[in-house]
């Protein structure tokens, strides 16, 4: 289990945690390097499907950054992320989908130091709590 | 040949693990059954005629066969087996034929407590009844779906299939090129595609769903308005205001995410689509759309307040994959056969 490296998909925002995350690399901020980042234009545009697909094609979890509730660049896209979040987590916890897995967070654009900070965090956990597999229950 | 220009079709029924519903549903054709009798052989039925599967070595071949019911058993894989190895076309029927069920469900729990649990039950049973102690088959691993052991040419969704749907599918793959005017009521009940291929005198492409291409929604007659809703509802708190939609008024409704072909029979009697019919075709996951189309609907904007919101909804996996777990859902799903 020791050189289990965790696969983190993020979707980060383009307005506020994509510029955290890009602001952490120029930086030169220490991150684990277990997160494949995927830019989308809004947090609120993450639909739980990709979610899914992201546990299903073999993500280890699955991290959403979005804009403070306030500062989205559409007004209310975070929102809806929010709103979507809890009941997805209890549905993933339902098939057996640890709560750690799945995170929203809010990343603001200056916030380069909270990012790296919350993709190491990630790291580790994702890492105690060991690989994913839908196929453990087969 | 004599008078009857096509030899009868031999035709078999069959249910593994499942409830018979289907089965009874296709003797709920009405008057419809003496007409199937006169345009099929029926060659294996064990629910009605008795017929065991050892029987099944002497026919020779069987045309059309309607499988029903989960894989759940290891006599139920073999029956699947059987029934595919004669049969020259094989029809998933119903809902856990084709996507798993209502048994598929027990794919949640973990495959040890469930065989732990049918082994105490056995034990006991041969403590109490020594003399007749049921035998239970091997249990498979997961239950399955039909099309996940062997290749299935047509499905006929619903719990059980309606019975226009089901009469229709009847027609077009057993009574085909009996007659006309027949073939013509079969075709305007089903979907465009599959009537297109019945009116030409073939058989619809294999794989066809027999049922629609939208999502219930879109044949439901409820008013659909932005509205939202502050508490969530079981079916039995809430009949009122018949005409709005039923997800607007706080109902878990799978409407938006199940196929149509219903018509919204139970969305009109005031009851939540339970998405007997399989997710429609454009959605990836159910249970995903159900969450998305559910969060939606919230009205708040405090994470507080969203979070006891969830917390009154129960039972997510078994609501949203109520008939499809083994099949449709994105992370317990295995892949069909072809």
């Amino acid at each position: 289990m020791s050189d289990f490296e965790p696969k983190i998909i993020a979707f980060l925002c383009t307005w506020c945690a994509y510029v955290a995350a890009d602001t952490a690399g120029i930086a030169r901020y220490k991150q684990k390097p277990n997160v494949r980042v995927i830019r989308v234009l809004c947090s609120g545009m993450v639909d739980p499907n990709y979610v899914l697909k992201a546990f299903a094609s073999g993500a280890d979890a699955v991290l959403v950054g979005g804009c403070h509730p306030g500062d989205c660049h559409y007004i209310s896209g975070n929102i809806k992320a929010m709103r979507r979040a809890p009941l997805l987590r209890k549905l993933l916890e339902e098939m057996g989908v640890e709560n750690g897995r799945f995170r929203l967070e809010w990343i603001a654009a200056s916030d380069a130091p909270q990012y790296a900070e919350i993709i190491n965090q990630m790291s580790e956990e994702v890492r105690s709590l060991g690989p994913f597999s839908p196929s453990t229950i087969k | 040949m004599g008078t009857n220009p096509v030899p009868n079709k031999k035709l078999a029924i069959f249910t593994a693990t499942g409830c018979r519903a289907c089965e009874n549903a296709i003797l709920d054709i009405h008057y419809q059954v003496s007409s199937l009798a006169r345009c099929a052989d029926i060659a294996f039925w064990p629910y009605m005629l008795g017929s065991e599967v050892r029987d099944l070595e002497k026919q020779e071949s069987i045309d059309v066969c309607f499988f029903a019911g989960a894989i759940r058993t290891s006599s139920d894989r073999e029956a699947a087996l059987k029934l595919r190895e004669k049969s020259r076309i094989m029809v998933a029927c119903g809902a856990c034929a084709a996507f798993g069920g209502m048994p598929g469900l027990v794919n949640i729990s973990q495959w040890s407590v469930v065989s732990g649990q049918s082994q105490r039950t056995m034990d006991n049973k041969q403590q109490t009844n020594e003399e007749e102690k049921p035998e239970l088959p091997p249990l498979e691993s997961r239950v399955l779906g039909l099309p996940q052991i062997v290749k299935v040419d047509y499905l006929v969704p619903g719990c059980p299939p309606t019975q226009n749907f089901l009469w229709a599918a009847i027609q077009s793959l057993v009574c085909n090129g009996q007659s006309p005017a027949r073939l013509s009521f079969a075709a305007s009940r089903l979907p465009e595609a599959i009537a297109q291929a019945i009116t030409s005198g073939i058989l619809p492409p294999k794989g066809s769903i027999f049922a629609g291409e939208k999502a219930v929604c879109a044949s439901c007659s409820r008013v659909k308005e932005e509205k939202r809703f502050e508490t969530y509802k079981r079916p039995y708190q809430a009949y009122e205001e018949l005409g709005r939609c039923l997800l607007e008024q706080g109902l878990v409704c799978q409407g938006i995410t199940t196929q149509e072909g219903c018509g919204g029979l139970c969305t009109a009697m005031g009851q939540p689509c339970r998405g007997c019919f399989g997710k429609a075709e454009a959605i990836f996951d159910p249970g995903a759309k159900m969450v998305s189309a559910i969060s939606s609907t919230f009205d708040s904007n405090d994470a507080q307040e969203i979070a006891a919101l969830v917390d009154d909804i129960v039972d997510l996996v078994g609501t949203f994959y109520r008939y499809t777990l083994p099949t449709q859902c994105a992370l317990f799903s295995t892949p069909s056969k072809d």
